[in-house]
């Protein structure tokens, strides 16, 4: 039963692909009641088939398996693409991740998005979102992994842009495309020069230490691992390419949601993780990884304590948190001076924690966006001055709120705390201080700005005029729904340290378990609520402008987000566009261009003169038979 | 005799609709029960094929043998006379076809059955005069079939054109044919075998399969032989068209892998270059002559020639290749060419089988315009459709034996296909009609017909256990 449940595991990618299949083909145009309860029987269906496909996976022993496998590609001898389903720990936990946001989503959606005229595409269109995540996370081989990762790339794109008559919406999903596809070409690089060298796309090949000392001896395993991590770095919005996920807010917030918590975003960690054999054998990649998690972490946390947009805040949260992933990830490689004599090089920790804060940060993060969403939905405003004293009007979203900020803040005993110690521990633990420091300050600024945004929202007066605010019950429940893993996921911890682990790891050794790490970690946090607090407590912001004015310039410069933005637009309007664009635009359009037209002239020509032969007569087609033998048999001598 | 089974239930149901003809076809003219045992039957006989274990092979008397290659091809051959049944169910309907109906549908499946019949006597021949015999018997009755309107002009002419062209290739034929019996004492393939290789130069051997091919040339439109093939397509009537289009071009392309990878295997490095050149002068005039044209099943015949010239690339490759992927490349043609010719079924109902006919099916019928667009990717051999993964495998064999100048030829040449190919979804989804025209629409056959066709595309694209096992009998 378990074998005949895991082979049709791909049953749960194909529910999302028909659901976009029957909407998008079938029923654009369709009553939007039907769409939506279709969409909603095919998530449900999607999220059944995963969790029977887990239980079966833990019914067998087996830690890595491929449950479908077939030769797809066959590009040379020895070098084929297969297509198949990948299941490992994480493969599994983001399927279930993935399939609980996207059923919660689809639910939300309904109310959120009711009324809209483009209802039916919406849902078309998460149905694919979810289908090339879902394909994302059980690709066998890193071709088939690119594919879905693409498919990634465009169904957000899409997305971002649904509300395509906005001009803003527009050069969002263009900014999102472009900057991540910026970093998928380094991507297929990797991929193309890892291959030629190993000879293999297969994950279980290529994370084998065979492969990573093959790579080694041919001197390409720390350019080949970085370049597939630059995919990871524009998925996951790494700094410096981290431009474009605050903007992709301008997509309807349920797709806010989805990205910043089950999919896209966490594609970079996956891979990462993914490939994590492979980049821990290369100590400087994982360092690289390390160094660029931490400093988004804080940079981006930074930021975001200046933004008074309410999905910018979440923007740069999300940021932050995969911040922690990221270098949680990187310190997994044991520091060489520091605490280097443990008897291994990787601690497993790492790796565990940063996907223990993937399987958490997707709930409460995915919930605050919803909850976000109906906020926006209520005030019809997005800015955090004009709302206040919603604590009345929305109870349900007010309290669920407080425990995702709460388990964001990382305060016991709520899930957030469990995986944020756990990645502050495995920096510790791995001997890098700085990091761990960094994580740590991060931790406080992240309580900090949560709750700033929270007391904003919900407490004191209203700030501005609101009518009728009144909680729709299709955007409330999900919400609500959400509380249960954002509280009680902290029960999981044991199980992510035991089991969720990389494959191909040798000696894992002893590590040293600091008691006071729990304590300190919650005080930088209560230190950030309490901050919040005594700025915001009360709703007010008068506190906050006098402490703002005395900050002056810096104040300014954070808030606008370190002139990130403004740096790029520079580089490419002034010096892309003018030096390289313009140039290459007056060859394309008089010799390529030129080229192409004679071409097409030609080929017109050719046409004509084929029909022209062709006249009906049949003495003419005779003869060209009889011409055509003729030469035929002159070809042949 | 298990292995026989088929073409001897094929023979069996062709004299069932005959009988019924004589015994009830003059008392009702309209009835549509021929209709159902064929369609019935092939599906049967299609369940047998499938059936049949494709790891043997057997010798029957009379030098009929059956391999796993000839059950492949004989699937396509059930299969593309199954459509072609189905096609032209509303082509018989009174009110299905603005032309006109057609009638004597008794007659019209039994010729298209005992064609296909002549089309297993080719697949399965060990010697020259019983692959000649299958090569008439599948090649006359089309030309009965092409006159089927039977007042209309165009039917008639195109009729006559295709008989008189094929008279004449028969004659080249049989004279090719004389030239290797001559050359070799004897017309089984395995005499011919033993003599090709011990005299590989022997120059009436090289007369004998230079006039051969020409003849073949004829039937799987190669250039400069492919002359009748657009009055002929644009004549016949549409599922006639549609059965030419595949089976003739399929029984063709067997009775060359017959030869080629059989007795004139010792041949088959000289005649490589020749292959290649009326391979690149095929494709490309086919898809020059693609370029405008408004007229669909006119736009058909240059677009199977343009096929045509890929298939024959890819019989410059090694047997394994060459024939594994010429086979798995019909699969794919005949789908998207029968889906295109239903699709054209629906056109005529009210209308010319135009272009312009399919303006306005992006809103009218969107699931029709995107089997449209499917199908049209498919033939210009966009991924992830069958098409694509088809004409990957012709490339492939052509680049094996390291023709690649001929590869990028034909990539180029492809390209060139697209363009026509997105003029029809470019006419379906972005061309506001004209003139206000009755919104296409499907009748039950024709709906599943396309269901299952799409599917086969999709399906032949992404997974590759239909190509694996092709390559496992054929390769």
């Amino acid at each position: 039963m378990a074998d005949f449940i895991l082979f049709n595991s791909y049953l749960i990618l194909l529910f999302p692909l028909f659901s976009f299949a029957i909407i998008g083909l079938g029923h654009i145009n369709s009553d939007n009641k039907f769409v939506a309860k279709f969409a909603i029987a095919m998530s449900s269906l999607s999220l059944g088939y995963a969790l029977l496909t887990t239980l079966a996976y833990l019914s067998q022993p087996k830690h890595t398996l491929l449950a479908y496998d077939a030769a797809w590609l066959n590009f040379a001898p020895g070098l084929t693409a297969n297509l198949g389903m990948y299941l490992d720990p994480i493969s599994v936990m983001m399927l279930v991740v993935v399939t609980v946001i996207s059923l919660l989503v689809n639910i939300y959606s309904v109310g959120y998005m009711k009324g809209d005229r483009s209802f039916n595409r919406f849902f078309a269109l998460l149905a694919l979102f979810s289908f090339s995540m879902l394909g994302l996370v059980t690709s066998g081989n890193i071709l088939q992994m690119f594919v879905f990762w693409e498919l990634v790339g465009v169904s957000s794109y899409s997305l971002i842009g649904f509300w395509y008559e906005k001009p803003s919406a527009v050069a969002a999903s263009k900014k999102a495309f472009i900057v991540t596809r910026f970093a998928d070409a380094f991507f297929l690089l990797g991929i193309l020069l890892v291959s030629f060298y190993s000879q293999t796309f297969s994950f279980q090949e290529l994370n084998s230490p065979s492969t990573a000392l093959l790579l080694k001896d041919a001197g390409v395993l720390t350019l080949g691992t970085l370049l597939i991590f630059a995919g990871g770095w524009g998925k996951s919005a790494m700094f410096p390419l981290h431009v474009w996920l605050p903007d992709a807010m301008e997509g309807p917030t349920p797709v806010s949601s989805i990205i910043h918590s089950a999919t896209m975003v966490v594609a970079g960690v996956y891979l990462t993780a993914r490939m994590f054999p492979l980049f821990a054998a290369s100590e400087t990649t994982l360092f690289v990884i390390q160094c660029i998690g931490a400093f988004t972490a804080l940079f981006a946390a930074v930021i975001a304590i200046t933004q008074m947009d309410i999905k910018r805040i979440l923007a740069f949260s999300t940021l932050s948190q995969l911040g922690y992933m990221i270098f949680s990830l990187g310190a997994a490689k044991v520091c060489a001076d520091g605490g280097g004599h443990h008897g291994a090089d990787v601690n497993p920790l790492g790796f565990s924690a940063a996907m223990y804060h993937v399987f958490t940060h997707a709930f409460f993060k995915c919930m605050l966006f919803l909850g976000a969403g109906a906020v926006i939905h209520a005030v019809h405003s997005n800015d955090i001055l004009k709302m206040g004293g919603l604590k009345q009007l929305m109870p349900k979203t007010y309290w669920s709120l407080l425990a995702a900020c709460l388990a964001i803040a990382g305060v016991f005993p709520l899930s957030g705390f469990w995986s944020k110690d756990a990645i502050l521990l495995a920096a510790l633990q791995s001997g890098h201080t700085v990091t761990f420091l960094v994580g740590l300050i991060t931790g406080g600024l992240t309580a900090f700005y949560m709750f700033r945004f929270f007391f904003l929202i919900f407490h004191g007066e209203a700030r501005s005029h609101l009518h009728h605010v009144h909680e729709d019950p299709w955007m409330t429940w999900p919400i609500v729904a959400l509380t249960v893993p954002t509280i009680f996921a902290g029960l999981l911890e044991h199980s992510f340290v035991a089991q969720v682990l990389p494959p191909h790891l040798g000696e894992t050794g002893h590590f040293a378990h600091p008691a006071w790490l729990p304590w300190l970690a919650t005080l930088v946090a209560m230190t950030g609520i309490g901050c919040a607090w005594l700025l915001y407590g009360e709703g007010k912001t008068e506190k906050a402008a006098a402490l703002q004015k005395a900050f002056g310039p810096v104040h300014t410069v954070v808030q606008n987000k370190f002139y990130v933005d403004e740096v790029y637009l520079f580089i490419t309007h002034k010096i892309i566009f003018n030096c390289v664009a313009a140039p290459i635009k007056w060859f394309d359009r008089n010799v390529v261009d030129g080229t192409m037209n004679l071409c097409g002239w030609l080929l017109q020509v050719g046409g004509k003169g084929v029909r022209l032969v062709q006249n009906g007569e049949l003495h003419l087609y005779l003869g060209a038979t009889v011409v055509g033998l003729i030469v035929l048999l002159f070809l042949g001598k | 005799m298990k292995l026989l089974l088929p073409d001897i239930l094929l023979v069996l149901l062709a004299a069932l609709i005959m009988g019924y003809d004589l015994y009830k076809g003059k008392v009702n003219l309209t009835s549509t029960v021929p209709f159902h045992f064929a369609w019935l039957g092939l599906c049967a006989i299609f369940v047998v094929l499938l059936r049949l274990p494709y790891d043997q092979t057997a010798l029957y008397p009379g030098g009929y043998l059956v391999t796993g290659t000839s059950l492949l091809f004989k699937q396509v051959f059930v299969l593309s006379a199954l459509f072609t049944v189905l096609l032209s169910g509303s082509y018989f309907t009174p009110g299905g076809n603005k032309r006109g109906t057609l009638r004597h549908r008794s007659e019209f499946l039994t010729i298209i059955l005992l064609c296909t019949f002549g089309m297993f006597t080719v697949v399965s021949a060990t010697d020259l005069l019983t692959l000649f015999i299958g090569i008439e018997l599948s090649a006359i009755p089309l030309y009965i079939l092409s006159g089927f309107y039977k007042e209309d002009a165009l039917s008639l002419e195109a009729s006559t054109k295709y008989m008189m062209m094929g008279a004449i290739s028969t004659g080249l034929m049989l004279f090719g044919l004389s030239f290797l019996y001559g050359a070799a004492g004897s017309v089984t393939f395995e005499a011919l075998a033993k003599f090709c290789t011990a005299n590989p130069d022997e120059p009436l051997l090289r007369l004998g399969v230079l006039f051969v091919l020409a003849a073949i040339g004829f039937k799987l439109t190669v250039f400069p032989f492919h002359m009748w093939a657009p009055d002929v397509y644009d004549g016949a009537p549409t599922p006639v068209t549609a059965f030419i289009s595949v089976s003739s071009k399929a029984v063709a392309v067997a009775f060359l892998l017959a030869l080629l990878y059989g007795p004139l295997a010792a041949l088959h490095s000289q005649l490589q270059p020749v292959i290649l050149i009326l391979a690149a002068a095929t494709m490309t005039v086919g898809n020059l002559g693609a370029l405008k044209q408004e007229r669909l099943r006119r736009f058909m015949a240059y677009s199977s020639i343009a096929q045509a010239g890929y298939i024959i690339m890819a019989l410059a490759g090694d047997a394994g290749l060459g024939r594994s992927s010429v086979i798995f490349y019909l699969f794919v043609y005949a789908a998207a060419n029968y889906a295109i010719f239903f699709i054209l079924a629906a056109i005529g109902r009210d209308g010319d089988e135009q272009r312009s006919g399919l303006q306005g099916l992006g809103k009218n019928n969107p699931v029709l315009a995107a089997v449209l667009m499917l199908t049209a990717f498919s033939l210009a051999g966009i991924p992830p459709l069958a098409g694509f993964m088809g004409k990957f495998f012709l490339f492939a064999a052509a680049a094996k034996q390291g023709y690649y100048a001929m590869v990028v030829f034909a990539a180029l040449n492809s390209t060139i296909s697209l363009y026509y190919y997105l003029l029809l979804v470019k006419e379906a989804y972005i061309i506001e009609p004209q003139v206000a025209r009755k919104p296409l629409m499907l009748d039950g056959v024709q709906f599943i017909s396309l269901f299952l066709l799409t599917a086969a595309m999709l399906i032949a694209g992404i997974l590759p256990s239909i190509s694996d096992n092709i390559m496992a009998v054929a390769g």
